[in-house]
């Protein structure tokens, strides 16, 4: 029977793995969407929830490190030859091991789910998912030493919501670089599919984790008030050492792009049609869906030939160029990992006529574009709500008067008809007013 | 043939397992160890005094918890003061303070285990020495137990278990009957009997009877200060019909305290 055994029986390690793993897993698991598009997507939804499971973690640990005053057990053990630090150790391992495999089984749940469907697996997964290992492995030893100096009942729960306020308010902290460097949730707010984070923006939070982790360790095994005092060290040395190397840019701070996992797979075959690579598993999907819209918008002159994913990283990019042999589609990745919303894929690359969005300070008129992008379809016009799966409301005048342009457009001899949409469609090109090209 | 370590071939004749000289030792501000002269040696020495003599505070400096504030402390020839390495006497020590403090989520099992691994026994000895300190207290049908479940008698032996694992040369007990029923009393009597026949047992305790039955000597202490050692014959022998007490060994403490008082206070 060895003494880390019982340390991992009888500590609160096991308790601590549990508590993690199921809240972890629960979390993931209430929203699977949110991560389902891929190992990069589960990694930072995980960071995310460390503002559950670090504090968690922490109050563990201080728990944990009262034990010996609540027991009541100080004065057995100082008639003992074994040193405070050697008999911390055990108990040190116990916890340590314990949260941080509780961390990777927490990933590993996700991974099961979603292994089949991601397509591609950037290396950072790897350190993004251990350095968070060992920010749980520093909030237990942390949560060890403060226990240890605090050790009252109140500890352990003033910790937990001590730990919850310091993560999220160090996630969105100015200036960036100093919650790259403290927030174990740092950058784990989803914009796109294709976003990472940046290696050193890792490498620093393990530098700061690392120097918390010590400080715990040098708090747990204090001696005296001299060594509690000096046990500050670790962590701010840990400071220094991540701000010496932290990036200052935004670029590499915010919602960094993987150019990687923006660049586009497409099908060999004509009409080209491409997507992410980290969502390159839906090109199968996608690819027949996307034909038919292409062939739609093909009844316009001068149509675009190639549909592609939607590639633009809204809010760090400005808008980009449109080509205009090109039509772009939102790509949708359903709980499954598979393409959501096939239905919405169709409409919506007919809805812009194939110019995309279009400037925002160009004149639009929803109901011009809709009648105009239904009497391609083939159709009468319907209300956006069930069509786009983001629409929730709109007004019902506006569908009115689309149905009442598409009428117009329906009398009118065909070629009169296409031209008329066609002119629409140059207008938005040309930013114009397409107010009145339908009804003239 | 295998390497020997310096501390197995050091001698283990010392003069006195525990010696103290003038020994002052502080409970607070309260200096409760006052100019103590003792010697200690093989045999069950059981330790009397009224409440506030000094008999934990004692316990407590030879266990090596309190630092001497004065004078002289020994522990099997090593000196107890603030810059030695203790190491080597705690090692051979064994102590069951006034107030147990234990894990109650471990088993009587793990606690000693625990214990036998803080007092650095070799790993390989340490299962089969639990194993027999459990069984010497009588507690094995209540080995693989938690600590919180048992009654204050089986603690209470759980923390000789504890105390007697490292089969130490000084071991130190402090009111190690409080809990335990007369049956359990006269096994304990019977254990104090068997550990001091090779080792320096030290019992603090409130029952004269007690001494008597399992100790090779008493040792009487007030104020701080050595009345009386002797054998629990001359004990008895030390008092009459004329001091309180129901037996010759209480009239014989009543006599020695009696005296002592009034030397102190003439």
């Amino acid at each position: 029977m060895s003494v880390l055994g019982i340390e991992l029986r009888r500590s609160a390690a096991a308790g601590a793995a549990l508590i993690t793993v199921t809240v972890g897993v629960a979390a993931l698991y209430t929203a699977p969407g949110r991560w389902s598009e891929g190992w990069m997507s589960l990694a930072l939804t995980v960071k995310e929830y460390m503002i559950l499971l670090w504090p968690i973690a922490l109050a563990a640990g201080a728990w944990q490190g009262r034990r010996e005053h609540r027991a009541k057990v100080g004065e057995l053990f100082a008639t003992t030859p074994r040193s405070r630090a050697r008999r911390m150790l055990p108990v040190l391992v116990a916890m340590g091991a314990s949260v941080g495999l509780a961390f990777l089984l927490v990933v590993g749940a996700g991974g099961l789910w979603i292994a089949s469907t991601a397509a591609y697996f950037p290396p950072d997964v790897v350190a993004i998912t251990l350095v968070g290992a060992l920010s749980l492995v520093a909030a237990a030893w942390l949560g060890l030493g403060i226990g240890r100096l605090l050790p009252a009942l109140v500890t352990a729960p003033v910790l937990a919501v001590a730990g919850v306020l310091l993560v999220f308010f160090t996630a969105i902290m100015r200036p960036d670089w100093m919650g790259a460097i403290m927030s174990p949730a740092y950058g784990s707010s989803p914009f796109y599919a294709f976003q990472t984070i940046d290696p050193r923006v890792t490498a620093v939070l393990a530098l700061f984790m690392g120097g918390l982790a010590l400080t715990g360790v040098l708090l747990l095994v204090a001696r005296g008030p001299r060594t509690s005092v000096a046990a500050v060290l670790p962590v701010l040395l840990g400071f220094g050492a991540a701000a010496a190397i932290v990036p200052r840019d935004e670029a590499a701070l915010v919602a960094p792009i993987d150019p990687v996992a923006r660049e586009l797979v497409c099908t060999d075959d004509a009409p080209k049609v491409c997507v992410t690579r980290v969502n390159s598993n839906v090109l199968d999907a996608l690819t027949p869906l996307a034909r038919e819209g292409l062939a739609v918008l093909a009844k316009l002159p001068d149509a675009p030939t190639q549909a592609h994913e939607e590639r633009w990283a809204y809010p760090v990019e400005d808008a980009p160029t449109r080509d205009a042999g090109i039509v772009t589609i939102t790509v949708r990745i359903d709980d499954h990992g598979g393409l959501a919303h096939p239905d919405a894929v169709v409409p919506e690359m007919v809805f812009g006529l194939g110019t995309g969005y279009g400037n925002p300070e160009c004149e639009r008129n929803g109901a011009v574009e809709r009648a105009a992008a239904y009497h391609l379809l083939g159709r009468e016009p319907v209300s956006d709500v069930g069509v786009i799966p983001e629409m929730i409301e709109e007004e019902p005048q506006l569908n009115a008067e689309a149905v009442e342009l598409w009428q117009g457009l329906q009398k009118l001899p065909a070629p009169e008809a296409l031209a008329r949409v066609t002119a629409v469609r140059d207008a938005l090109l040309a930013c114009q007013d397409p107010t009145g090209l339908l009804s003239r | 043939m295998r390497a020997v370590s310096t501390a197995e071939t050091a001698t283990t004749i010392h003069p006195w397992a525990v010696h103290a000289e003038a020994l002052k030792v502080r409970a607070g501000r309260h200096l409760a160890v006052d100019g103590l002269d003792l010697s200690l040696g093989t045999g069950v020495h059981g330790l009397l005094g009224r409440n506030g003599a000094g008999k934990t505070t004692l316990m407590r400096a030879i266990a090596t918890v309190l630092k001497p504030a004065g004078g002289r402390l020994t522990l099997l020839g090593s000196s107890v003061d603030g810059r030695a390495d203790l190491r080597q006497a705690r090692r051979a020590l064994g102590y069951l303070p006034q107030h147990f403090g234990y894990y109650p989520r471990f088993t009587v099992r793990e606690f000693v285990s625990y214990m036998a691994w803080l007092k650095e026994m070799p790993k390989r000895d340490i299962p089969a020495a639990t194993q027999r300190a459990i069984d010497r207290v009588g507690l094995s049908a209540k080995a693989d137990a938690k600590l919180r479940t048992l009654s204050g008698g089986m603690l209470r032996r759980a923390g000789v278990a504890q105390a007697i694992v490292n089969d130490p040369q000084v071991l130190l007990l402090d009111e190690p009957t409080v809990g335990l029923d007369p049956e359990q009393r006269l096994d304990l009597r019977e254990l104090l009997r068997d550990l001091g026949t090779d080792a320096c047992v030290l019992v603090s305790t409130h029952l004269v009877e007690d001494v008597v039955a399992a100790c090779t000597e008493v040792v009487l202490i007030n104020e701080g200060q050595l009345v009386w050692q002797g054998t629990p014959a001359a004990l008895a022998e030390q008092g009459d019909e004329r001091h309180p007490g129901d037996s010759p060994a209480e009239r014989g403490y009543s006599a020695l305290l009696r005296s002592h008082l009034a030397e102190a206070t003439r």
